[in-house]
Formats: C-alpha cells, sequence, structure tokens
C-alpha cells in the first residue's frame, strides 16, 4: 500500500474536566480514496475524532498527517478537509448556489472560476436546476447534497461525513446511499465517516473501524468483519442479530478438544491447537447465528427449545435454550418453528471463533496463525 | 399560531337561542353562555376605555369643536379640513414629522450598533460579565421622565457633563446644551440612545446565542474568516431578530415624548419638537383637541405603514409554520 492519505497516530483527546479520555489513543490509516467507517454507539469518541481531524478541536497528544504532513495546530480552513455535518448546516439565508460558491468567495477565488466549479458540482449532485432555490425552502436529501456539494467545490483532499444519513427518511436514505457511493467513485474521493448504523458502514465502507470508549477495537475489510471480530466487542456489536456469545472452558480431555459451559458441551473440529495458557483459562466462544440451522437429530445434533420466534419478512430470527445457553439462530421464514417446540441444532463448526477470557482478543485456532 | 378558534369553541355558538325543548339539556353550550355572561364586564370596560375614546376622537378629527365651545355634539363637521390644513398647510406638524424620523433614525442605528457590539462583546466569557449584565439593562427600567429630568440636570451649563468637557479641552469649549439646536437635539439623542441600548443588546445577545452552532463552523473549516463568518453567516441569520428589535424601538420612538419635555420642552424654539410634543401642544395649550386628534390619526396611519415596511423582508419568515 502506498503511503497513506490520513494517518491518525495515538490519537488522544481529555477534556477539562479531565475525568475520562473521550478518544484514547487511536491509530488509523486511510489510503487515498478509500472509505472508511468509525462505527460505534453514541458517545464512544467517533465524533470527538472527526472534529480533531477537521480542526474544530485540537488533540491532546498524538498526531493527524496528511499526506505525511501534521496538521495539528493548522486552523480548521487551512487543512483542506471538508466536513457535512449530520444536521447538514447548510446556510438557510443564502441560495444554493451561494451555499455551493460560498468556500470559492472566502477564498477571494475569481467569479468566473466559482461560476464554473459550481456549475460542475451542482451537475455532479443533479442540482444544476435548483441552484437558485432558496436554501430554506429545501428538503433532507436536497439539504444534504447541498452540504455535501459545498464541501466538494474547494476539493478537499479528504471527505468526512458525521452520520451522514441518519437524517433521513428510509427511502431517501437509500437513494443517497447509492449515490453517496457513485460520488466516491466519481470524485475518487478519499472519505472518513462516522455512524452508529452498522448496515450503512457495510454498505459503503471499505473498511470499519469499531470504536468503544474511546479505543478503536479492530479495523477490518467490511467485507469479512462480521464473521472474524478480533475482538469480543466487535463480536457483540456487529451483525444484526451479533454473535452469540458464551463464557465456558476448554475441555482437552480424550482426543479432540470440546466446549463446555455447565451443561452445554460442543466438540470443537479435529486440528485446533490452542495456546495451553488460554486453553486451561476461561474462554469465550462465538458462533454466528447463521452458522446454527435447524437439523433432523442425529449424534452431531444438540436438543433446543424455541422461547421466542421474530420474524422479519423473508427471515426469522429464533431465540432457543440449548442446554440452559440462551442461542439466536436466523432461519428461513416459511417452515420455521413454533414457540415452543422442541429442536435440534446442527452447528457449523468451522465458522466459530474463541475469544480469550482474558484479553477479550481472538484467539488463533492453528499454531503459527494470526488472529 | 393561528388566527382561528378550535373548532370545539366555534360549534356551540349556533345553538345559543335554540328551541325550548332543547333547553333542560345541559350541553356545554349553557356553559358557554355563562361564561359569555361573565365576560360581559371585561367587554364593557374594554368597550368604554379603548374602543369608545378611539371613536370618538376619530369623529372628533373630523369636526372644528374645542372644549371652549360647548358640547363635541354642536361641533361643525368639516370633513377633512383637518387633515387637508395638516398635509398642505401646517409646515410645523411636517417639519415635526421630519425631526421625528431623523431623531429616530439617528437613535435607531446608534442603538443598534452600540447593542450589536455589546452583545458580541458578551459572547466571550471575563471576568464581571454578570454584574455588567445587569448594570447594561438597569436604563431600560428607569421611568422616561426619570431619565428626561437626570439628562437634563446633567446637561446644564456648569452640569457634570461640562465640568468634565471643560477638564479636558478648557472651559472655553463647554456648549451651552439647551440653547443651541444642534446641541438640543444632541442631548434628546444622547439620552434616548443611553436609555434604550440595552433593549437592543438584550435582543441580538439572546439571538446571537439561539445562532446554530454548525453553520458557523462549516463556514469556519471551508475557510472563512472570524470576520466574514460573522458578516455573511451571523448576520444574515440574525435577520429576523434585528428585524424585530428595530419594529419594537421604532414603534415606541416614534412616539418619543417624555425625555423631550423633560430636557427641551421642544426647543429652542421647535428645534426638537416631535410629533408627539406638537400634538401635545396642540391639545392642551392651545385647546385644538379637534385639530390635535386628526394629527393623531395621522401619525397612526403613518406608523402602521412604516412598521409594515419593516417587516416586509422577514413576513414570510415570520409567519411560516414550523415544518
Amino acid at each position: 500500500m502506498s503511503a497513506p492519505k490520513l494517518s491518525i497516530v495515538n490519537l488522544r483527546k481529555e477534556f477539562s474536566d479531565g475525568s475520562v479520555a473521550a478518544v484514547d489513543g487511536i491509530d488509523l490509516d486511510v489510503a487515498a480514496g478509500e472509505t472508511v467507517a468509525l462505527l460505534g454507539s453514541s458517545g464512544c469518541g467517533k465524533s470527538t475524532t472527526l472534529n480533531m481531524v477537521v480542526g474544530l478541536e485540537e488533540p491532546t497528544s498524538g498526531d493527524i498527517r496528511i499526506d505525511g504532513k501534521s496538521v495539528v495546530g493548522v486552523p480548521p480552513g487551512q487543512r483542506n478537509v471538508g466536513l457535512v455535518f449530520q444536521d447538514y448546516a447548510v446556510f438557510t439565508s443564502m441560495s444554493v448556489r451561494q451555499n455551493l460558491a460560498f468556500g470559492l468567495k472566502v477564498r477571494g477565488i475569481a467569479r468566473s472560476e466559482i461560476a464554473r466549479a459550481v456549475d460542475e458540482v451542482a451537475e455532479l449532485l443533479g442540482m444544476a436546476d435548483r441552484l437558485d432555490a432558496r436554501a430554506r425552502d429545501l428538503g433532507g436529501s436536497e439539504l444534504q447534497r447541498v452540504a455535501i456539494g459545498r464541501t466538494l467545490v474547494t476539493k478537499p483532499d479528504i471527505l468526512l461525513l458525521d452520520e451522514p444519513l441518519s437524517n433521513l427518511e428510509a427511502a431517501a436514505r437509500l437513494a443517497m446511499r447509492k449515490e453517496l457511493r457513485r460520488l466516491q467513485k466519481e470524485a475518487g474521493l478519499t472519505i472518513v465517516y462516522v455512524t452508529h448504523d452498522q448496515v450503512e458502514a457495510l454498505s459503503l465502507a471499505d473498511r470499519i473501524a469499531v470504536m468503544s470508549a474511546g479505543k478503536i477495537k479492530q479495523v477490518e475489510k467490511a467485507s469479512i468483519i462480521c464473521d472474524q471480530p478480533g475482538h469480543l466487542f466487535v463480536a457483540g456489536f456487529m451483525g444484526s442479530p451479533p454473535m452469540n456469545l458464551i463464557r465456558g472452558k476448554v475441555d482437552g480431555s480424550g482426543g479432540g478438544l470440546s466446549f463446555a459451559r455447565d451443561g452445554f458441551a460442543l466438540t470443537l473440529p479435529d486440528g485446533i491447537a490452542l495456546d495451553p495458557a488460554e486453553a486451561a483459562g476461561q474462554v469465550v466462544l462465538g458462533l454466528r447465528p447463521e452458522a446454527i440451522r435447524l437439523a433432523p437429530q442425529d449424534s452431531d445434533t444438540l436438543a433446543a427449545t424455541v422461547q421466542q420466534v421474530e420474524p422479519r419478512g423473508p427471515e426469522a430470527v429464533l431465540t432457543l435454550d440449548c442446554a440452559g445457553q440462551s442461542l439466536k439462530v436466523i432461519v428461513p421464514a416459511s417452515g420455521r418453528p413454533q414457540e415452543g417446540a422442541d429442536v435440534h441444532l446442527a452447528f457449523d463448526r468451522s465458522a466459530l471463533v474463541l475469544f480469550s477470557g482474558k484479553t477479550d482478543l481472538r484467539l488463533p485456532l492453528h499454531a503459527g496463525e494470526a488472529a | 399560531m393561528t388566527l382561528h378558534a378550535p373548532p370545539e369553541v366555534q360549534r356551540p355558538a349556533v345553538m345559543l337561542p335554540s328551541s325550548p325543548a332543547a333547553a333542560p339539556v345541559h350541553r356545554p353550550a349553557g356553559n358557554l353562555g355563562v361564561a359569555r355572561f361573565f365576560a360581559v364586564p371585561g367587554q364593557i370596560v374594554s368597550l368604554t376605555v379603548l374602543v369608545m375614546p378611539l371613536l370618538v376622537a376619530l369623529y372628533m378629527s373630523f369636526t372644528d369643536w374645542s372644549p371652549t365651545r360647548g358640547s363635541l355634539f354642536d361641533a361643525t363637521f368639516v370633513g377633512f379640513e383637518n387633515y387637508a390644513e395638516l398635509l398642505v398647510y401646517d409646515t410645523r406638524f411636517l417639519e415635526a414629522v421630519i425631526r421625528t424620523v431623523l431623531i429616530s433614525a439617528t437613535c435607531l442605528m446608534l442603538e443598534f450598533t452600540l447593542g450589536l457590539g455589546l452583545a458580541v462583546l458578551f459572547l466571550r466569557e471575563f471576568r464581571g460579565k454578570a454584574i455588567l449584565f445587569s448594570a447594561f439593562l438597569t436604563p431600560m427600567m428607569i421611568l422616561p421622565v426619570v431619565v428626561g429630568y437626570t439628562f437634563w440636570m446633567l446637561f446644564q451649563s456648569n452640569g457634570p457633563i461640562n465640568q468634565i468637557i471643560a477638564l479636558i479641552a478648557g472651559p472655553g469649549a463647554m456648549p451651552e446644551w439647551f440653547r443651541s439646536a444642534p446641541f438640543a437635539v444632541a442631548t434628546v439623542i444622547i439620552t434616548e440612545v443611553w436609555h434604550w441600548t440595552p433593549l437592543f443588546f438584550l435582543i441580538l445577545l439572546s439571538g446571537l446565542n439561539a445562532v446554530p452552532e454548525n453553520p458557523v463552523r462549516a463556514a469556519v473549516i471551508l475557510g472563512a474568516s472570524p470576520r466574514q463568518v460573522f458578516w455573511q453567516v451571523v448576520l444574515p441569520m440574525l435577520k429576523p431578530v434585528i428585524i424585530v428589535a428595530f419594529v419594537i424601538r421604532a414603534m415606541e420612538i416614534i412616539k418619543l415624548f417624555d425625555e423631550v419635555f423633560m430636557l427641551t420642552r421642544g426647543g429652542p424654539g421647535s428645534a426638537t419638537e416631535t410629533i408627539s410634543l406638537y400634538i401635545y401642544k396642540l391639545a392642551f395649550n392651545d385647546f385644538q383637541l379637534a385639530y390635535g386628534a386628526a394629527a393623531a390619526f395621522l401619525v397612526l396611519i403613518g406608523t402602521l405603514v412604516i412598521i409594515n415596511l419593516m417587516l416586509l423582508p422577514v413576513r414570510d419568515q415570520l409567519l411560516e409554520a414550523r415544518r
């Protein structure tokens, strides 16, 4: 990979009350043309991180580099980083054209050049016929376009989006998601964006950085983060429903390994080699709801009772009681069992993951493999 | 806000004096009747003290009545003669109108500029802010008559203001405030600005505090300087608030009376004679009540026009329903 466009190094932010670090030493590299989502629940420090990258807040320590040059201490207007706010923050007293022109006008760019740039961006956003509308009269997705366009006109090195879709209604959200993906390709934008909605993150981002309590727990390609969570928090956060997590012990007596918690016992696939130190302590078993299915009873299945059935269109989420453990399983909506029914579960053992009970990190299942 | 009464309230009005068969049935209509009965004294009071005098004054303005000539209803009806006289021949009235407008405009601009400056300063933290805030608001709470009297004392030939001027520029520089026309006008403007700048300050400060943060931050990120942010983003968002502040003050200052009465009584000559002062003199010095009433109605019409013109730029925005 070439040198990163944006690089965040051990970034920390403590607010004046000093009690908790809002951002607690995060590292992140974003390549040119890449889209990275900062995903986390509210208060995890993701918006503070954006504010520091754009320059609205100064970090307590650590560094932010754009094209290898530190921008800490550079005023927000000179970093060439664009930020689109969640509430769009469009200038309501101006027309669409004035909004789009603002960033160039304040830099003293020639009027003819501004007009050309504004027309170009308006074309890109499909707003060419709305240039003379008053911003006050615009609807949600139009405001969003103006907010993005206003930033794109200034040709930012990096575009930051703060919860870009969460103020839109469902239909507009789908359309805007498609639009953003198109922009990202056509304009070759480097985008960092913040969201609490993992569907949004999964559909827009190349990579996802999952944040919790001011730390990045894992940065991983969007396509595999659900199946290969590197950290217990990510496993419990990603996916809907998230991974089934059971805290228990690995039992190595006799032949292969098996995992046990109270009455619940599951043999682990052959060839697994756990670090003996970890295997001796507590581990957490992770199983995606998609990796469990209903099956006719045989020697390899476990018995369970259906406690709750939650239909979700073409599929249904079952909450099951399996030997005292609560498990979520996704099954096709047709032929789903009734609540209270007794079923048998087959496990796709190649999909299971184990986490250390001490460090919450994923354990390598084979010697030499890095988690 | 809607101007229509909700339908539940309107409906019973139809069945007020309904058929006798309906009478014994207890309905909300009965309650409303009682409610209306209790409202009658209030209605009478407002009719007698507000509407009646207005109508009487309106009628009076079309007569040549004066209290020295007996009953109003014996006075000669003269049609629009008073109005024509005022608009065409009464140069003192027209001068008073122009003078009032000029003094008002000067005062409003000064009050706005000072009020905005103070409000912007108050957006930052500094020591003693809370005490200064209370101090700045105090002038508004003092009776205009008292303010007028106080400044009359301050502007005396040997008053404190002249003493300070003498200290700085020597005794030769002391003006006779009430003997020269421009200085007399200045005393009125200074007094008025001191008295009412706090209102602009208060309204603009609350307006500035209500300006949303994100458009300001967006402008900063787009590279705008603090000056550009203020003039191009903050002030336009403040426009409705600014205009409402101007309207409130304009409605008051057009009626400017107390301070001028205490300071100069309109003098020297008629150099500081405002419309209110002129009408007061017409009515209570010269007993030309009918003529004064006509003048007062002209002022009312003029004020209505001016205020509505001032509101024009933000009318739509203020009347717009929240989406």
